[in-house]
């Protein structure tokens, strides 16, 4: 069978397998199983167990489940509902407050895990109910934790990131370093957005006492003059971050002198604490720090380069346990009840990412990834409309597929057509990233929708969620043009 | 895990807690033999993702605060990570959460829907067949020759490993099959109630 016939057969099979309903890691493993077996006959079927077996020994996978352990962890604990008590105590008296504090939020927790899912569904419990409480818009208020919480899979750590980073044999370090501006763009987008649109409709995000609320109960106050107490209490932190990322950026010698550095910084805000138990900032430090702490940790470890990605998370996940234990809230099934959600959000990923090694290695080695090539090169259309082409595919399978079913079909095959283009892998998989963001919000099956969904109110249905997500998505498309038009925003941390 | 188990489990000491958690029901409808043994199998490899973390973080310290690095732990996570990976594959199925797509799935009626699930199930059957058929002689001859890692510690890792891609994939197939008999079952169970009622 030539290879044209067969590009097709296997266009047609997924497609077929995929709308029986067969589950994604094994509809790949089986057509890839085919493939070899119509190309090499019976003694290449080997390569199945192959591919699998190389994979299942990678040392990077690995942080994939240590990160879901943190992330789920740090769900089952007070910390990041303390987090929004302290950031709404902070910015709650401003217009349109508590969407900008969910913002915050969602970021800082983006920065501790990796996924999606956790996130949305903890906003949804914590943020949503006092935005609609408070008589926010809805769908100010819907858009704002689905897109914040969607942040989770852009800011490092992320799990599509290092799946990327596996595929596309791409250093998942550059990538984590490169996708921090990025993330952060489209979460000031987002709180740009929230701030002028209140700003130009009050009535959009109604302040605690035009609500009629009891404001004590919903935004605490504090006495006059915090804010320069607040600014004064954030240097130690500011210098210790400010010390790392300046480590990162001058690339240490001794990579000893970074961990000194970012366990200073650490300490240095917890003396801070014990310190101020008195003053009016110690809630906020005392609800900002230890999420910050891990932050520093994870992120500090990683662009330090003191520990490898794997180390630097299971580092997160002892700094995370520690806090759990400090804070009393350490319970055997809580433990339990964490390493089974990792396990099963591993087992999905990872069989998913089995099959599809499977179904990519049969169809490189049959000639399928040049023929793909010489198809697109054959068009003689501009590089960069080719680079347009792969991202329209990208948000028209967004709408259907899962991220990473989206990462393993199609980067095997655009990977090498975007090298050969000359254009850097590393910018290209923060393009990537940033389609998924808008993946996750498209409807029909925008992934953030089902998950705010299981948290909310019967009266919010799923239109009423996808509704909310029109601006968002139209932010996050501006945000992509930029990153298309300059490279350098996503690239300039990496050189 | 329901706040009745979660109780249970808290209310005891660790190791009965635990215990409890290994031998309790998986949380499915209908369960049969096929489930309780693969969610046991599941629920002790689990506990291979904190000794994990425990190695690494044990490692990392060794590093930075003693300054004699280890040579075993980076190949002895790589050895369970192996195994987390591979057993996940098994109670996902068993829990129902691989991947797929319901887009069209969801819209067909009750005997398509039907139908498409025996085509799964066949699919899944299929590729561990494949697999299985095609590299069991050379998972069994690496077990025999007791196949190391090839490095200073020299862990067994390709004589094991290797042999566990197919075990693994052997069982998930075994849940698909069981999948599709509870399934089977449960639509009889409701079609005999709902004829009962009328």
């Amino acid at each position: 069978m030539d290879i044209g016939t067969l590009s097709l057969f296997l266009l047609i099979g997924i497609f077929v397998l995929l709308v029986v309903g067969v589950p994604l890691g094994f509809a790949t493993g089986l057509l890839g199983a085919i493939v070899i077996y119509m190309n090499f006959g019976v003694n290449g079927l080997g390569l199945v167990m192959q591919r699998v077996y190389d994979l299942a020994i990678t040392y990077s996978i690995i942080a994939v489940p240590l990160f879901i352990v943190m992330a789920s962890l740090l769900e089952r604990s007070g910390i990041a509902k303390d987090m929004y008590d302290a950031l709404n105590l902070a910015l709650g008296k401003l217009r349109g407050g508590v969407a900008i504090v969910t913002t915050i939020m969602a970021v800082i927790m983006a920065a501790m895990s990796g996924i999606i899912g956790g996130e949305i569904v903890l906003l949804g419990l914590v943020a949503l109910p006092q935005m609609l409480r408070l008589g926010y818009n809805k769908h100010l208020a819907i858009g704002t934790i689905c897109a914040g919480g969607s942040l989770g899979t852009m800011i490092p750590p992320s799990v599509v990131l290092i799946i990327f980073g596996l595929i596309t044999e791409t250093s998942i370090t550059a990538l984590f370093t490169a996708a921090f501006v990025p993330g952060l763009m489209l979460a000031s987008t987002y709180i740009g957005y929230i701030v002028v649109r209140t700003r130009l409709n009050p009535a959009l995000a109604p302040m605690p006492d035009e609500a009629h609320v009891d404001i004590s109960q919903e935004v605490p106050k504090l006495r006059a003059g915090w804010a320069p107490e607040l600014a004064y209490n954030l240097i130690p932190v500011a210098i210790g971050l400010a010390g790392v990322a300046l480590g990162s950026f001058v690339g240490f010698e001794d990579t000893q002198q970074v961990a000194a550095f970012i366990f200073t910084s650490a300490a240095a805000g917890l003396y801070f604490v014990f310190r101020l138990r008195n003053s009016d900032f110690h809630p906020i430090a005392k609800g900002l720090l230890p999420p910050l702490i891990v932050v520093d940790l994870v992120l500090g470890s990683i662009y330090g380069g003191v520990t490898g990605i794997t180390e630097a998370a299971a580092m997160g996940v002892v700094a995370t346990f520690i806090l759990i234990t400090i804070r009393r809230e350490l319970g055997l099934s809580m433990l339990l009840e964490s390493l089974e959600q990792t396990f099963r959000s591993v087992g999905t990923i990872l069989w998913v990412t089995f099959g599809a090694t499977v179904l990519a290695g049969a169809y490189s080695l049959s000639g399928g990834n040049a023929y793909v090539a010489n198809l697109i090169f054959g068009l003689d259309i501009a590089p960069i409309a080719v680079i347009l082409i792969m991202m329209a595919i990208f948000l028209v399978l967004g709408m259907f597929m899962d991220w990473i079913g989206i990462v393993l079909l199609t980067m095997p095959v655009f990977m090498p057509i975007v090298i050969k283009l000359g254009y850097d892998p590393i910018w290209f998989g923060i393009l990537f990233s940033v389609n998924m963001q808008v993946a996750f919000l498209t409807p029909p099956f925008g992934s953030a929708a089902f998950y705010l969904k299981s948290v909310t109110p019967p009266e919010i249905d799923l239109v009423t969620i996808y509704r909310s997500f029109g601006p968002f998505i139209c932010l996050q498309l501006a945000v992509l043009a930029l990153l298309v038009i300059f490279p350098e925003i996503s690239l300039f941390l990496v050189r | 895990m329901d706040e009745h188990t979660k109780k249970l489990i808290d209310s005891g000491s660790v190791a009965t807690g635990i215990l409890r958690w290994l031998i309790a029901h998986p949380p499915n409808e209908t369960v049969t033999f096929v489930d309780r043994v693969n969610a046991f199998i599941s629920r002790v490899a689990m506990f291979l993702t904190a000794v994990a973390v425990i190695v690494t973080f044990y490692e990392v310290t060794m590093r930075y605060v003693f300054f004699s690095p280890t040579l075993w732990v980076n190949e002895l996570t790589l050895w369970m990570g192996s195994v987390i990976f591979l057993v996940a594959g098994v109670y996902a199925m068993q829990r129902r959460s691989h991947i797929r797509i319901t887009a069209a799935y969801d819209l067909f009626p009750e005997p398509v829907k039907y139908v498409c699930d025996i085509v799964s199930a066949l699919v899944v059957v299929a590729y561990a067949a494949l697999m299985i058929g095609a590299s069991f002689g050379v998972a069994w001859d690496t077990l025999v020759a007791w196949e190391r890692f090839g490095t200073f510690w020299n862990p067994p890792i390709p004589a094991t490993v290797k042999p566990l891609v197919l075990i693994a994939t052997f069982l998930v197939a075994v849940q698909a099959i069981n999948n599709l008999y509870v399934d089977t079952i449960t639509h009889r169970k409701r079609k005999t109630e709902r004829k009962g009622t009328v």
